[in-house]
């Protein structure tokens, strides 16, 4: 891992507040989906990937010594150690294991969103996953990892439907006729029963 | 519940159409000769889906005969026979159509519903030994599925939904224990998803005004809105859920090694489900159609 100060270009002794700061102008800066075609996008998505690190990596380590206090700082880290489980169970498929641990977290932020969504798609339960992801992405609307698991599952939909109304769009006369027929005519061989 | 999956007809070949009306037949035929006459009359295209699937995954040609029946007494109509997918569907379809009529006795106490629930019961008694077990295994999904509907307090669409899917996984992945069984339950899983709420979509309108249970209405309506207002403010959620699954379905569907069949499973999976929910939504060519 590189080193994540560098990354996010700041002083060591940045304030958690200051390292929030930076991440978010960076995120702006980087952030995939404004590049659209352009070959700069796959440059954009490492450096994306690179700041996302290290500014996980400061919000789990770094950053806590100076302006949090104790208490605040063991949470955040005991839960990140949970996060981490949880997505072993998710990626070894299991489901079950990931639910329960999730379940008995009480502080339920953007990653805990994430994760339940994450885990809730890989079930089928697709209303609830968007609504986790959507969730994620409100609470931290910078966070491409968040955004990209919620494009992903949006899109899935998207390109399954193309190929028919790719169809219905070079046959629109066609169509009009199948709409007519229908009643007319069901599949067991209609008016020749 | 039953009759969503079936292929777009606009889309299909001439052979597949041809090869499509003689499982369907097959089907009816199967029942019939496995099981009795009176269940004929609960064939369903979601059970013909499940034979072609099946079917389509061993490399048997299937053997086409021309026969006459009841129905089509003058005109021979051709029948595929002799086929195991055909007598599991077969099975499938008689054993869902009683748990049906049950809840339909439950429900609004239908005596029809009653006394065909009690035929139906005999039949059941039919069954091969090695299928007694799928069948206490359906009931037992099903009752949960009942009571959650009876006693459901703050339930979300995907728990409501999730005992049809995995009772329509069951049945896809049960036919016999192969490699195929994971995909296979993965695709019922997503494919009884998509029946469970178009079927409740469908039914919004009938069931909000005979004042009956109604997943889609239960789960979102939460304002107590009429038809008209709610219809319209959850359609977009509602086929985004439908989209998805049919989706997965899709996805599953290309890994599975499929050996015949494939453009007729392709048409019902890529074009079928979407031309329903088109025909539900009341949208695309659809959309003046009057109600039928």
């Amino acid at each position: 891992m590189k080193n994540p100060y560098e990354v996010l270009e700041i002083k060591e002794t940045a304030s958690k507040d200051e390292i929030k700061k930076a991440y978010r102008t960076l995120a702006k800066k980087y952030h995939p989906d404004q590049y659209g075609n352009n070959p700069l996008k796959d440059l954009a998505e490492s450096k994306m990937r690179d700041i996302n690190e290290a500014y996980d990596y400061l919000m789990k380590n770094g950053g806590t010594n100076t302006y949090t206090n104790g208490s605040s700082a063991n949470y955040t880290s005991s839960n990140s150690s949970t996060y981490q489980s949880v997505e072993n169970d998710i990626y070894n498929g299991n489901l079950s294991s990931a639910e329960s641990r999730l379940m008995g977290i009480n502080t339920r932020d953007a990653e805990w969103h994430y994760l339940m969504g994450i885990l809730n798609s890989r079930k089928g339960w697709y209303d609830q996953a968007n609504t986790n992801l959507s969730t994620a992405c409100s609470l931290d609307p910078n966070n491409f990892k968040y955004q990209e698991a919620l494009n992903k599952l949006r899109g899935m939909n998207n390109s399954y439907r193309q190929p028919y109304y790719d169809n219905r769009r070079k046959d629109p006369d066609i169509c009009n006729i199948c709409a007519s027929l229908y009643c007319l005519d069901c599949l067991c061989g209609g008016g020749n029963c | 519940m039953f009759g969503y999956v079936t292929p777009c007809k606009m889309e299909l070949k001439i052979k597949d159409y041809e090869k499509f009306k003689a499982y369907y037949c097959g089907l009816c035929k199967s029942i019939k000769i496995n099981i009795g006459n009176l269940p004929r009359m609960a064939l369903n295209y979601d059970m013909t889906f499940l034979a072609i699937l099946l079917d389509s995954l061993n490399d048997i040609d299937p053997i086409y005969t021309k026969q006459k029946c009841g129905i089509h007494a003058f005109k021979g109509k051709v029948v595929i026979k002799n086929n195991s997918c055909l007598d599991y569907a077969a099975f499938c379809n008689t054993a869902l159509s009683y748990y049906k009529f049950l809840d339909n006795v439950n429900d609004d106490n239908s005596v029809k519903s009653k006394i065909f629930s009690l035929l139906f019961k005999n039949y059941l008694k039919k069954v091969p030994t090695d299928f007694k077990k799928h069948i206490t295994h359906i009931e037992n999904i099903l009752t949960n599925l009942y009571k959650l509907e009876n006693n459901a307090v703050d339930s979300s669409i995907d728990s409501l939904a999730h005992h049809f899917a995995d009772l329509t996984g069951f049945i896809l992945s049960s036919y016999n224990n192969d490699d195929n069984k994971e995909s296979l339950y993965w695709l019922g899983y997503n494919l009884g998803k998509w029946i469970y709420i178009i079927d409740a979509f469908d039914d919004l309108k009938d069931d909000m005004s005979h004042d009956k249970f109604n997943a889609v209405n239960f789960c979102f309506n939460k304002d107590n809105l009429c038809y008209e207002e709610f219809s319209k403010q959850i359609q977009q959620r509602i086929d985004f859920i439908l989209g998805t699954c049919a989706a997965q379905c899709m996805n599953t569907f290309k890994k599975l090694p499929i050996k015949k069949n494939e453009e007729l499973l392709y048409n019902i999976l890529q074009y079928g489900l979407l031309d329903k929910m088109d025909k539900v939504f009341k949208r695309g060519v659809y959309k003046d159609e009057k109600s039928i």
